[in-house]
């Protein structure tokens, strides 16, 4: 077994002494909630950069939503329906009514950092809000996705209703420890992705970690081939075989990086250029602007690059290199990988199916 | 059982003349025969008169008198093959649409007939290919039809081996038809997975089957708690026969993972060499992309039943998964060769050849999976 190094390990040590005292990592599952706070010891960039990136902020409890701590009363009418939505000290309602009635129902978990849609209760289901809160107007539309639905009176003018199943897979996503052993556990669920929801066996590794016993250090993600990483990442950004399994088609795929990627022509699982950890580091905020890409792009299109992982001389096959692009050589992504809008209007996302994109043509589907 | 005959007798000969009804309804451009000699004329109108005033057996015979002067006379064949269906002389009747068939392949209704023709007189491999073809092709285009076809496609899935596809098939008729004792013996039989038709059963069986029927028709409509509650009987009152707990645990798969395992594993102390527990247990983690505990279920499942196209699915893509992708391949190659047609294992073979850098057999692999989904398309609404 390795053992790390007494004096580098000894601050840490003396810090998640302090730390077991406080929280008790006897009872590791009370400890995993404070996982981050303790993590920063040691990781302290990307727990601290981390939580403030759109995955961090996933989810927001009443109190900590700062889009409608700012916009305090939004409305909206759609059809005969007016959708208000108003936020007084921290707590914020979802109402809907048709002129005659009202119902009215607290907002407790607000999902998405930006555009916001709220999972509501209503005598003990949950639904989906009709509408949801879109950056860009700024202000109220109807759900993306929920474009179609026709309610036919107050009540179903609420929202979507929602399976328990989908539930755990909305919570499962936006919020860490949500879901435990197939059930929902709301009284250890913590809001956002946190350390724990990609790197399991956090809590563990914590304990073990005051002891000077890394063995049970969660696996190095980094070291998954590109494909693995596109199915890890897949499990909330639907993995290729997630959307080809429930036969998903449209332009509103293009949410779906896993599986776009994975329809493009270069996409290769073994070659980690093309892997979603290449281009997008999970614990920094997402960069937007087009000319970061191209480093990542010129690792595989230029005539400096590195062959193609897989015409490796072990399947004998001639090294090839990709083709290197005759048009330009920075920016490429504004070329290869065009924004969408989705068919609201509200909602931009950068297709990442990379293709010589043609004039007029139609969204690849 | 006399009821249950009865409903059975009853319901399959009123099917059988609503769909040729139907059918002839549908089809009237079948009506105008070809401009022939004379002779043939008349003989041609005669059938027709012999067919409108509902005398079947003579309008058989002077169909047959106008096919040995045309042979090519395709709306020869369909009625012919039509009215001999209508009469219960089903091997007849076979034989005409056969030649209809080759005149007009791929004409949905008469694969349809000719399929119910081949269920009647036993010849089932056929007949579930035929339904199938029709199905596919749009025979299914009324409620009526679709009942009809869809219900002996059940039966003969589940004849054939092919018991979730034939849960699938049942899963229709729980959406708007009241359960009959029929209807809840043949869901009997896919659910345990028994590779009879109902009037194959042993009619002191037939009780269990029909309950264990019941059980699964309230789980499909959402019945969740009379459902669970039929279960639990189940399990108390016949703890030993093989596949209740399996099949209450396939059915809890969907909505609820956790909840399916626990029976999959209560189904394996009743039935240890159960195959297809096993591989619903390797299943489970696969889709969480956890290999290492798919592992182990997915080699047992394999050792138990080594021609099991499933076993060999989720040992590839348990092997692949945890890195010994080029074995994974091989039983992966290997289940495409048994099942061809399957999504899963195409799916499967598109990840392992990615992951193993065989970039152009992945993406061959994808676009045959994105082929294979093309018709039955969802637009992708929620996140």
């Amino acid at each position: 077994m390795i053992r790390p190094r007494q004096h580098i390990l000894s601050p840490l040590a003396g810090t998640l002494v302090c730390l077991a005292a406080i929280f008790g990592l006897s009872s590791w599952a009370e400890a995993q909630g404070k996982t981050e706070s303790a993590c920063v010891s040691c990781h302290r960039a990307r727990s601290e950069s981390q939580p403030r990136t759109p995955m961090g902020r996933a989810l927001a409890l009443p109190g900590a939503n700062s889009v409608l701590k700012d916009i305090p009363k939004l409305t909206v009418r759609k059809g005969p329906y007016i959708y208000t939505i108003e936020t007084h000290g921290g707590e914020s309602t979802y109402s809907v009514s048709d002129g005659t009635r009202t119902i009215t129902l607290p907002i407790h978990w607000n999902f998405g950092a930006g555009a916001q849609t709220w999972v509501l209760e209503r005598d003990g289901h949950q639904y989906e809000s009709a509408v949801s809160y879109y950056p860009s107007i700024p202000g109220l539309d109807f759900t993306t996705g929920d474009e179609d639905l026709k309610p036919k009176n107050l009540d179903e003018a609420v929202g979507r209703p929602i399976e328990l199943r989908e539930t755990k897979v909305c919570f499962g996503c936006h919020a860490s420890n949500a879901v435990t052993n197939g059930k929902m556990t709301y009284e250890t669920l913590r809001p956002g992705v946190t350390c724990e929801h990609c790197h399991a066996g956090t809590a563990a590794h914590l304990t073990d970690a005051v002891n000077g016993d890394f063995d049970s250090t969660p696996p190095d993600l980094r070291k998954k081939s590109a494909e693995d990483i596109s199915n890890f990442c897949g499990q909330c950004h639907r993995s290729w075989e997630t959307v080809v399994r429930n036969h998903w088609r449209g332009d509103l795929t293009v949410r779906f990086q896993p599986y776009r990627i994975a329809n493009s022509r270069c996409f290769d699982g073994a070659d980690p250029r093309i892997s979603c950890i290449a281009c997008h580091d999970p614990h920094q905020d997402i960069v937007r602007q087009d000319s970061t890409y191209d480093a990542q792009c010129l690792a595989c299109h230029s005539s400096s690059a590195a062959p193609l992982a897989s015409s490796s001389p072990s399947e004998d096959r001639p090294q090839t290199h990709a083709k290197s692009c005759p048009t330009a050589k920075s920016d490429c992504v504004s070329c290869h990988m065009p924004k969408i809008k989705l068919p609201n209007g509200h909602l931009t996302f950068t297709d990442h199916q990379i293709r010589i994109v043609k004039p007029g043509e139609p969204f690849p589907n | 059982m006399g009821t249950n005959r009865r409903w059975n007798s009853n319901w399959r000969a009123k099917s059988g003349i609503r769909l040729l009804i139907l059918i002839l309804a549908l089809f009237p451009a079948l009506c105008t025969a070809q401009a022939n000699p004379v002779s043939f004329s008349d003989i041609v109108s005669k059938a027709t008169a012999a067919r409108d005033a509902n005398d079947l057996s003579g309008a058989i015979d002077l169909y047959q008198q106008a096919l040995k002067l045309n042979s090519q006379w395709p709306d020869g064949w369909w009625f012919l093959g039509s009215l001999q269906y209508g009469t219960g002389d089903y091997a007849s009747a076979r034989d005409a649409l056969s030649h209809y068939l080759q005149i007009t392949p791929n004409a949905a209704p008469a694969l349809a007939m000719r399929g119910l023709c081949e269920f009647e007189i036993g010849d089932y491999s056929p007949s579930l290919k035929d339904i199938e073809r029709a199905l596919a092709q749009g025979a299914a285009n009324q409620s009526r039809n679709e009942k009809i076809l869809r219900y002996h496609e059940a039966l003969l899935l589940t004849r054939t081996g092919r018991f979730e596809d034939a849960l699938r098939s049942y899963a229709f008729f729980t959406h708007d038809e009241d359960s009959n004792p029929e209807l809840l013996l043949a869901l009997g039989l896919a659910g345990l997975r028994t590779p009879l038709l109902p009037k194959e059963l042993r009619i002191d069986q037939q009780e269990l089957y029909i309950s264990t029927g019941k059980a699964v028709f309230d789980f499909m409509r959402h019945d969740l708690d009379v459902a669970r509650l039929e279960f639990q009987q189940l399990f108390a009152r016949v703890p030993a026969v093989p596949n209740v707990h399996y099949l209450y645990g396939y059915l809890l798969y969907a909505g609820d993972p956790d909840a399916a395992v626990v029976e999959f594993k209560k189904e394996l102390e009743v039935t240890p060499s159960n195959a297809v527990a096993e591989v619903m247990l390797a299943w489970i983690p696969l889709m969480k992309n956890d290999g290492a505990t798919a592992l182990p279920y997915a080699r047992k499942a394999v050792a138990e039943d080594p021609a099991l196209a499933s076993a060999q699915l989720v040992l590839g893509r348990a092997l692949a998964e945890i890195g010994d992708t080029k074995d994974g391949i091989e039983h992966l190659e290997a289940t495409v060769q048994l099942q061809p047609d399957n999504l899963e294992v195409h799916l499967a073979l598109a990840k392992a050849y990615s992951k193993f850098g065989r970039k152009e057999d992945a993406r061959r692999e994808r676009l045959l999976c994105l082929e294979m989904t093309k018709n039955d398309t969802t637009p992708a609404t929620h996140p």
